[in-house]
């Protein structure tokens, strides 16, 4: 019938601008950014970390309508960086912490299978696993065994480089 | 004693830390820390609704004279699983030069079943054979999981009756249609002790009796009686559990996740960065296009003040999606 196309809600329509800033005029420092197919993916976590940054004095979002896939969001700053520049610093921020946790991940998950075949071994499984680096550049794992597996002997360390 | 205060000392400087308690070929489950609760919840939300799978779009029968109505059929068809290993390489079909589709875009199925028995028999997704070329041999083909090896029932047949029709499968995320979201479910839950009082549980006598404790539970410190409620605290410790529907493995999900939400985010910088970028493609487009591995889109290098941190995804051609580099520590993230 009349209902939208789903796809409108994620693919920008013909010329639409992903991002567009609108200077508030009445309040110092202040801008409204209008994202278009944006949700509260987006909407909330740039206004939450937005408020977690020291320069930045008021950060909000809304989503104006349940069914329009568009964010307000209005940043104000201190004065010392402009709203925008306190934007991208955040999304710079957050693809960057984003690119760490998936580092992390693939690191865990490479231990947590090695792990796994340690069941292989003759241990029924670890407890837990903990990998980092020193400060020579090597890697280090701790592996905790399970306190059966160990005959009662408790909570061991296990190294291995 | 899941928790060692010296496994803590290095986390704290870091960002995001990950331990994974459970990793198979069907779910993962894994512990997020030092990371606040927006930053979890767009995780969890960007793999449920906007990582690119492959599904049956589009229908055209040929014969049916089984019972079921060829719509019905069409939309139990839609909601089959397929393997999308590859998808990254499939283009959107809206994307594709093609006019309506083609090899780029789609990977065909056939299904052509007749019941020349005199009993019953049953049609599932076995029986649908992908046809034609593709990208990779398993790209599009039915996710089949279970110990008969037939893969879920699309309908039976009687004697005599025969179905024969051919699928196209697309490529697209869940936001769309829920049959492109590759996680059959995401567990999601902090603060298992409800400390932080974000729940209200309902109970007739006893809440503690007749809500019993989650598996993290044990995780955290239990609460201690008479104290105080801290009006400062904020979940900091987050625990997923990914599920599959089986056509990309969980940990996929977990990581092409990530690389989704990296991409909707340099976009924005992109955007904001770029200035008046005169003569740039104005109309729809996909949310991925023109970011793959081959396109020169400059995201690689427009930002990169932190640290080693080089290429967000992956430029270095490194094994994974991240790069290799792991000396983030510039200080982006606090």
């Amino acid at each position: 019938m009349n209902a939208p196309d789903r796809f409108e809600l994620f693919l920008l329509g013909e010329g639409e601008k992903k991002i567009a800033e609108t200077v508030v005029n009445s309040i110092p420092n202040c801008s409204d950014f209008l994202m278009k197919k944006e949700d509260h993916t987006i909407g909330n976590l740039l206004a939450e970390h937005l408020k977690k940054d020291p320069q930045v004095m008021f950060a909000a979002y809304k989503i104006g309508h349940p069914n329009v896939p568009e964010v307000l969001l209005r940043i104000q700053t201190n004065g010392d960086i402009n709203p925008r520049e306190a934007l991208v610093k955040i999304l710079k921020q957050l693809v960057a912490a984003y690119g760490q946790l998936g580092r992390e991940f693939q690191k865990e998950l490479a231990l947590r299978q090695y792990a796994d075949q340690g069941r292989g071994w003759g241990f029924e499984w670890f407890n837990k696993v903990q990998m980092g680096w020193n400060d020579g550049g090597e890697k280090w794992c701790l592996l905790w065994l399970r306190e059966e597996s160990l005959g009662g002997g408790g909570m061991k360390g296990k190294n291995i480089i | 004693m899941d928790y060692d205060p010296m496994a803590m000392d290095d986390a704290e400087s870091l960002g995001p830390v990950v331990k994974i308690s459970q990793a198979d070929s069907v779910r993962v489950k894994f512990e997020l820390q030092n990371a606040d609760i927006s930053f979890a919840n767009s995780l969890r939300r960007v793999m449920l609704a906007e990582i690119p799978t492959i599904a049956i779009d589009l229908v055209e029968i040929e014969s049916n004279s089984s019972v079921l109505a060829d719509e019905f059929i069409a939309h139990r068809l839609g909601l089959i699983p397929l393997n999308a290993e590859g998808v990254e390489h499939l283009l959107y079909s809206r994307d594709c030069d093609c006019e309506e589709y083609c090899e780029n875009c789609s990977v065909k199925l056939t299904l052509h079943a007749k019941c020349t028995g005199y009993e019953n028999m049953s049609v599932s997704a076995r029986d649908l054979v992908p046809v034609g070329e593709r990208i990779n041999q398993s790209l599009g083909t039915p996710v089949i999981n279970d110990k008969d090896g037939t893969g879920p029932l699309i309908l039976k047949l009687r004697p005599e009756q025969e179905i024969k029709l051919e699928c196209i499968a697309k490529k697209g995320i869940a936001k769309e249609h829920a049959k492109w979201a590759p996680s059959a479910a995401i567990g999601f839950e902090y603060d298992p002790h409800n400390k932080l009082r974000h729940l209200d549980l309902w109970y007739e006598k006893d809440p503690k009796s007749e809500w019993p404790p989650s598996e993290y539970a044990k995780w955290e410190e239990p609460p201690v009686e008479g104290e105080p409620f801290d009006f400062d605290a904020v979940p900091n410790h987050f625990y997923y559990n990914v599920e599959t529907a089986g056509n990309l493995p969980p940990d996929g999900i977990v990581t092409e996740g990530i690389k989704v939400i990296q991409q909707k985010l340099a976009g924005l910088i992109h955007e904001l960065t770029e200035g008046e970028g005169e003569g740039g493609y104005d109309g729809p487009r996909s949310p991925d296009y023109n970011s793959g591995p081959d396109t020169g889109y400059g995201y690689s290098t427009s930002y990169g003040g932190n640290g080693g941190n080089q290429s967000a995804w992956g430029g270095g051609g490194g094994t994974t999606p991240f790069g290799a580099q792991t000396s983030y520590g510039g200080g982006g993230w606090s």
